[in-house]
């Protein structure tokens, strides 16, 4: 049995697997079910001025027989007074002391206002606090959450007065509704931030009904734009982490959010570098008792590799991530159609005729069989055949012999200019 | 012509002026690919060619990084 013990910015945990600010951990009755079930954490669902919220709150859409592949929101905030979210926490935190309770708080953007929500949850022992400048409906057309937190100024100068009071780490949750989110994931930390958490739920319409026009989901006939999360953002998630755990000006612990449905996803989010993960969506889908599964998941894992502790893996494939540029031009992968496997389908040669580079023959051998070849030398090894490809192991992508010398993009690019410059001297 | 035979005869040119000792001196790139500028070092002759296949533009850019390591 491996360590899975994390300690996010000093926020300790049992395990990496933390419930995000979200429907799950608006109350105390849901939390403590949660440790029961082994959750690590959770993060208590958004504390602020209590709201209104609608009816007609959330939506999903399947994909290929999959339910839940993306999740959408419209709901707000809490709708439930501090002072009993409060109450709720100090019990929670007192019946399960070795789990982490942070707050997640969402005020206006002023000074006061963060002073006196920190200080108010800090009195009843949360291990940490989660500054929501992401959530993307409703709020934000009030000024807060993702209307906050587009803003690298108010990012930096909220989680500052947040910082000025906080005697826990301070997590700053950020959207992913940015065009680069290490903007702000630096504008927070040069506010103070402990830790960052990524990603919040992504701009989003589900869906428009045929028959009445109306949106999906619609509030008597009137529809906005809501957050959308689940299975189909966890790419969209995982860069942003990798992207804010490989830059050079951000050095906080990251809390991995978006998309992750189990334990194989958790430990993708940690080698890009989270510490730990938050996960919203699949415990809607599926309940809590799906953490279950990803702490066996994760240790058996762990064992197999030899792991003792989960925290080793932390950031391990982030030195594997970088510009394109600095991708080897010169390395060659090309396709290989195993046919003792193969259904003779024809959809890899269909996606390459149409779509590719033509490289995939359809032949008929001496007895009349019908088998399909690659042109290894007129391949560029795009995948497109082996992803389209129904039969696991049909199609191998294979490392072709390397006939020249690493070169990456910058490298060319250096070389060329080099070139240049050599060729004027000459004519001088 | 196939893209591969295309760079097969790219690459047939280039490894024939670099066998009778040119070197690559100039590049300019453009939307046609790469005109490459070949210069014989025990002369003024130079040859250019028009390198259109990508691995063609490789295989120029692979040997000019080559060519400008320095040799022991």
């Amino acid at each position: 049995m491996a360590d899975l013990r994390i300690n996010l910015a000093g926020i300790k945990s049992p395990n990496p697997f933390w419930l995000a600010s979200a429907p799950p951990t608006n109350s105390g009755y849901q939390v403590q079910r949660a440790f029961e079930a082994g959750w690590g954490g959770a993060v208590w669902k958004t504390l602020g001025d209590p709201i209104l919220n609608v009816t007609s709150r959330f939506a999903a859409i399947g994909f290929n027989g999959q339910r839940v592949a993306g999740f959408n929101n419209i709901e707000l905030i809490t709708d439930r007074p501090l002072d009993v979210n409060l109450k709720e926490i100090y019990e929670t935190k007192k019946k399960f002391p070795n789990h982490a309770i942070i707050a997640s708080l969402m005020v206006e953007p002023k000074q006061e206002k963060w002073h006196e929500i920190v200080k108010r949850v800090e009195d009843v022992g949360v291990d940490g606090l989660e500054l929501n400048f992401g959530c993307p409906h409703g709020m934000a057309e009030r000024g807060m959450g993702s209307a906050s937190g587009q803003v690298p100024a108010l990012v930096e100068r909220q989680t500052y007065w947040a910082k000025e009071v906080a005697k826990t780490p301070v997590i700053v949750k950020l959207t992913p509704n940015i065009t680069d989110i290490t903007a702000t994931a630096e504008a927070a930390c040069n506010g103070g931030a402990d830790a960052i958490s990524m990603i919040n739920t992504i701009n989003s319409l589900m869906g428009v009904d045929l028959d009445s026009w109306n949106t999906i989901p619609h509030v008597a006939g009137k529809g906005a734009h809501g957050g959308y999360c689940g299975p189909a953002v966890k790419p969209i998630a995982l860069n942003m982490v990798a992207e804010c755990a490989r830059h050079p000006h951000i050095n906080v612990p990251i809390s991995g959010i978006g998309g992750i449905s189990n334990w194989r996803d958790a430990v993708e989010f940690m080698l890009m570098g989270a510490t730990g993960v938050q996960v919203c969506t699949a415990a809607m889908h599926h309940g809590f008792r799906i953490v279950e599964d990803m702490i066996d998941g994760l240790n058996n894992y762990l064992d197999s590799k030899g792991i003792a502790a989960v925290s080793d893996i932390i950031g391990k494939s982030v030195p594997k991530y970088s510009d394109w540029g600095n991708l080897d031009l010169n390395h060659n992968i090309v396709a290989k159609i195993n046919p003792d496997v193969c259904i003779n389908c024809n959809k890899c040669h269909i996606a390459c005729e149409d779509t590719s580079h033509q490289c995939i023959d359809m032949l008929t051998d001496v007895n009349g069989k019908s088998y399909l070849k690659v042109r290894e030398e007129d391949c560029v090894g795009c995948n497109l055949c082996s992803i389209v490809c129904p039969v696991d192991g049909a199609i191998d992508m294979i490392e072709a012999p390397r006939e020249l010398a690493p070169m990456t993009w910058n490298d060319r690019q250096t070389a060329l200019s080099v070139a240049v410059e050599c060729k004027a001297d000459v004519a001088k | 012509m196939s893209d591969y035979q295309q760079f097969l005869d790219e690459r047939d040119k280039i490894d024939f002026l670099i066998q009778k000792g040119c070197q690559i001196y100039g590049v300019r790139e453009h939307l046609n690919g790469a005109s490459v500028d070949f210069l014989h070092p025990n002369g003024n002759v130079t040859e250019t060619l028009l390198i259109g296949t990508a691995n063609g533009r490789k295989y120029f850019s692979s040997l000019l990084i080559s060519q400008n390591q320095p040799k022991n």
